[in-house]
């Protein structure tokens, strides 16, 4: 179960078409291949953190600064930030954009996973996070320009959620 | 025993260029009347645990501009990992100032961990890997501490050990998160020269 060298590609080319210069990260597996060719990329700045609550508000600093930044992380990382999220978001007007695998899917082979997908879709949707559910590789780069225009219209965060034959 | 209001004057006194965020509460009102000239430039924010990685976001994103988080214990507690991303990460621009009154203090001060006497941010810091982290007792060290902390490009940490009082005697700030948040970026948008919120594709 590996991600294919042209997704890594493509995630990394859309997220830099974006203006994304900085990605905050903890690592999961689905993901595995992507992490540390986002390290290795001279153009984005990593920033790996110890829960995806704590990445969210340092995407909503870096928001602040003018620069973009992007969330990469489980699905259910998004359990994990829902806290600043609400708070930054709702309270304020200070978007995140997410970038996140989808563990849980139909197809979860692993028992403790099967939460993450239960709980993913209604925590986006009870967060009023727009999102779109991507399964091809041909969709990743349209779906990461819209996010990011979303998000920075409605200065509230939008969400990327990657599944299927891109992360399996 | 030294005031947060003593404390915030004494930093006050030393910032102007600087992009604050601080922590909710009475600091609130307390940091609105302690600098006046810095309201444009301060984000009030009402995020526990979000403070400090919200101004080390700042951090990245202007790496030219120096940072200041007034954070709390409370604040701290919430998510001490952001610590360790700072040990690791050794942003040089950002002071972290934590105002520790062992207590949360604005629902009516239940105590927090460090009232036991026991838990010590500042060690807690060095143990991270922050080797400029340092708890102050008296207005003189934390005077002390703020000016070499902003004369040095190194990420600095100060628990300033405050009273529990608040001081009650001040204005009120009317505006809420949102409308701090439009002030602030729209300052941020005027001394560094960018767009951060820009127009719509149609009006």
């Amino acid at each position: 179960m590996t991600m294919r060298a042209s997704v890594v590609d493509t995630i990394i080319k859309a997220l830099k078409t974006a203006g994304v210069t900085i990605a905050c990260y903890l690592p999961d597996s689905l993901f595995k291949e992507l992490y540390p060719a986002l390290d290795h990329d001279n153009e984005i700045r990593t920033i790996r953190v110890t829960n995806e609550g704590e990445g969210a508000a340092i995407c909503g600093g870096v928001w602040l600064s003018g620069k973009r930044a992007v969330l990469v992380m489980e699905n259910s990382g998004l359990r994990a930030s829902i806290e600043p999220l609400a708070r930054m978001g709702m309270g304020a007007g200070i978007p995140v954009v997410m970038l996140m695998s989808y563990r849980g899917d139909l197809g979860e082979n692993n028992w403790w996973a099967i939460p993450h997908g239960m709980t993913m879709e209604p925590l986006l949707q009870a967060m009023r996070i727009p999102y779109r559910l991507v399964d091809r590789e041909e969709d990743i780069a349209q779906a990461v320009h819209d996010a990011f225009t979303w998000a920075h219209t409605a200065y509230y965060h939008s969400a990327i959620v990657l599944s299927g034959s891109i992360v399996r | 025993m030294m005031t947060r209001y003593d404390c915030m004057t004494v930093l006050a006194g030393k910032l102007k260029d600087e992009l604050v965020i601080l922590s909710l509460g009475a600091s609130v009102d307390e940091w609105y009347n302690a600098a006046p000239h810095m309201r444009n430039g301060s984000l009030f924010q009402q995020q526990l645990g979000c403070v400090t990685p919200e101004a080390f976001g700042l951090a990245v994103g202007l790496p030219h501009r120096r940072i200041v988080a007034l954070d709390t214990d409370g604040g701290m507690l919430f998510n001490l990992g952001i610590l360790a991303t700072l040990a690791n990460e050794r942003p040089q621009n950002l002071l972290v100032v934590v105002w520790d009154n062992e207590c949360y203090q604005s629902i009516g001060g239940p105590p927090t961990h460090t009232a036991s006497g026991i838990v010590d941010l500042a060690a807690i810091a060095r143990g991270a890997g922050i080797e400029r982290a340092y708890a102050v007792h008296d207005l003189d060290e934390f005077n002390h501490r703020c000016d070499d902390a902003l004369a040095t490009q190194a990420l600095t940490v100060i628990v300033a050990k405050v009273d529990k009082q608040v001081r009650r005697d001040i204005k009120r700030k009317h505006s809420d998160g949102r409308e701090d948040k439009y002030i602030f970026v729209r300052h941020v948008e005027a001394t560094e020269g960018v767009v951060i919120m820009g127009p719509s594709e149609h009006n």
